[in-house]
């Protein structure tokens, strides 16, 4: 036997809709650690055309979702060395705000995951409360309660963040690779 | 404290640091799950696992280091376990519609099989038609393989979590909450943690009604091929977290602490 180990049963409070959250990188952070040798980044969002959306589609396999796109272009002396998309996805309790790093020729250079907001109340589903996460800035804290620093518990599926960068690199080969 | 987070081996695979003083600590952390989730994806087509379920019985494959470790492993829990833990439950999770079909020819999963036999290192032959599925063990493998790498830096106060099943490094505890099964956003328990892993299993986020076979979870009891629909969720405490990731299938599997393998393997356990 292993000596033994420390556990408390703790009461379930009585908060309508508590929720797990936890703040990684801002959207500035994850450009500066996807492209280090960048010596400028400039915004260039993207509009998809109707033909662009169907090439998507067929590439991902999964729905394009949305016209507008938040792009930021990684220049080293005015040349595009790379793109950052940012984009948010909701799962049925999740919000997950998110960036893929993309190679000029649209590959895959690197995921990271802005911001992870939980609920398991009414909320996830509502604009306005999704939208004050939008591009938050990293502050490294949880809302779990003082000193709780990690979460163990049955494993929370991420297929809509997967199918989410599998749709961008579709973008990026359909759209942004030269 | 520094975190980062990547989507990895299904989940969300979060590395803290005490600090950054080491600028290579997490890439190299999240290049060890990246392996682990190359090699033992069931959705990859070229993973280990994905040739293993195509390849036809009698055959004797070439596999990576790791995934023969892991099969190593897995084996010996197995037998431990009186077979509460098989990797050979996939035919049934594909039954269930948790996983894909990885070939059309629809094998039924056969309690307490084995369904490989390891040669060298490295070998592996199937000896049954049957798929495997590591997801009940890989997960916390990986975890191990980024807290190895994180070692090797010279990292001294470190946790990597994948989705629930984590290891922490340092003599100062680690305190982490344990999801409540019936109130997955509250904590249900707080645990202290020092150079070792927890690993949580539970039906919360993933029992479904299917049809015919009713009640499903993608959690296997592997003496009987049904599923677990039992609403308390299993907590492992372990040296290793491949440990305490398989482990915890073979508590929800019993419902209880007392099974001797985890004994056997240095491990404790708690339900909730």
């Amino acid at each position: 036997m292993t000596k033994p180990f420390h556990w408390v049963l703790v009461a379930a409070g009585t908060a309508a809709s508590p929720a797990f959250a936890t703040q990684y990188l801002s959207a500035e952070q994850a450009q500066a650690l996807m492209f280090p040798e960048a010596t400028a980044f400039r915004r260039q969002d993207l509009t998809l055309t109707t033909a662009q959306m169907q090439q998507v589609e067929k590439l991902a396999g999964v729905a394009a979702r949305s016209v507008n796109w938040r792009v930021v272009a990684a220049l080293k002396s005015d040349a595009t060395i790379g793109y950052v998309v940012l984009d948010d996805v909701i799962g049925k309790f999740e919000l997950i705000s998110y960036a893929v790093g993309l190679n000029p020729d649209g590959s895959v250079r690197q995921v990271e995951i802005l911001n992870y907001r939980e609920s398991h109340g009414a909320e996830i589903r509502n604009p306005a409360w999704r939208r004050q996460f939008v591009g938050k800035r990293a502050q490294g804290g949880i809302a779990v309660g003082e000193g709780i620093a990690n979460i163990s518990g049955a494993t929370l599926s991420c297929t809509h963040v997967t199918d989410g960068v599998r749709r961008i690199a579709a973008i990026g080969q359909a759209v942004l690779a030269r | 404290m520094i975190r980062r987070a990547q989507p990895l081996l299904g989940t969300l695979v979060e590395v803290t640091l005490a600090s950054d003083e080491n600028p290579q600590a997490f890439a190299a952390a999240f290049a060890e799950v990246a392996l682990i989730h190359r090699l033992m994806s069931f959705h990859d087509g070229d993973s280990d696992v994905s040739r293993f379920n195509r390849t036809p019985v009698g055959t004797l494959i070439k596999v990576d280091a790791h995934t023969w470790e892991v099969l190593a492993l897995a084996d010996r829990i197995a037998v431990a376990s009186d077979g509460c833990f098989n990797v050979a439950c996939a035919p049934a999770l594909v039954e269930w519609h948790y996983l894909p079909p990885p070939s059309p020819d629809a094998p039924r999963y056969v309690p307490k099989q084995r369904v490989y036999e390891l040669g060298q290192k490295g070998l592996v032959r199937k000896t049954a038609s049957s798929w495997i599925d590591l997801g009940g063990i890989a997960k916390g493998y990986a975890v191990d393989a980024a807290i190895t790498a994180l070692k090797r830096l010279g990292v001294s106060h470190a946790c990597v979590n994948a989705g629930g099943d984590l290891r922490v490094i340092g003599e100062a505890p680690w305190y982490v909450a344990v999801r409540h099964p019936l109130r997955p956003g509250m904590p249900g328990a707080s645990v202290s943690l020092r150079n070792e892993a927890l690993a949580t299993s539970g039906i919360y986020f993933t029992v479904t009604q299917l049809g015919q076979h009713g009640d499903v979870s993608p959690l296997v009891d592997g003496r009987s091929g049904r599923p677990v629909i039992a609403p308390r969720s299993a907590s492992v405490l372990a040296p290793s977290c491949t440990l305490a990731d398989a482990l915890t299938k073979v508590v929800t599997a019993c419902q209880g602490v007392q099974h001797p393998c985890l004994a056997t393997f240095g491990a404790t356990a708690f339900l909730i």
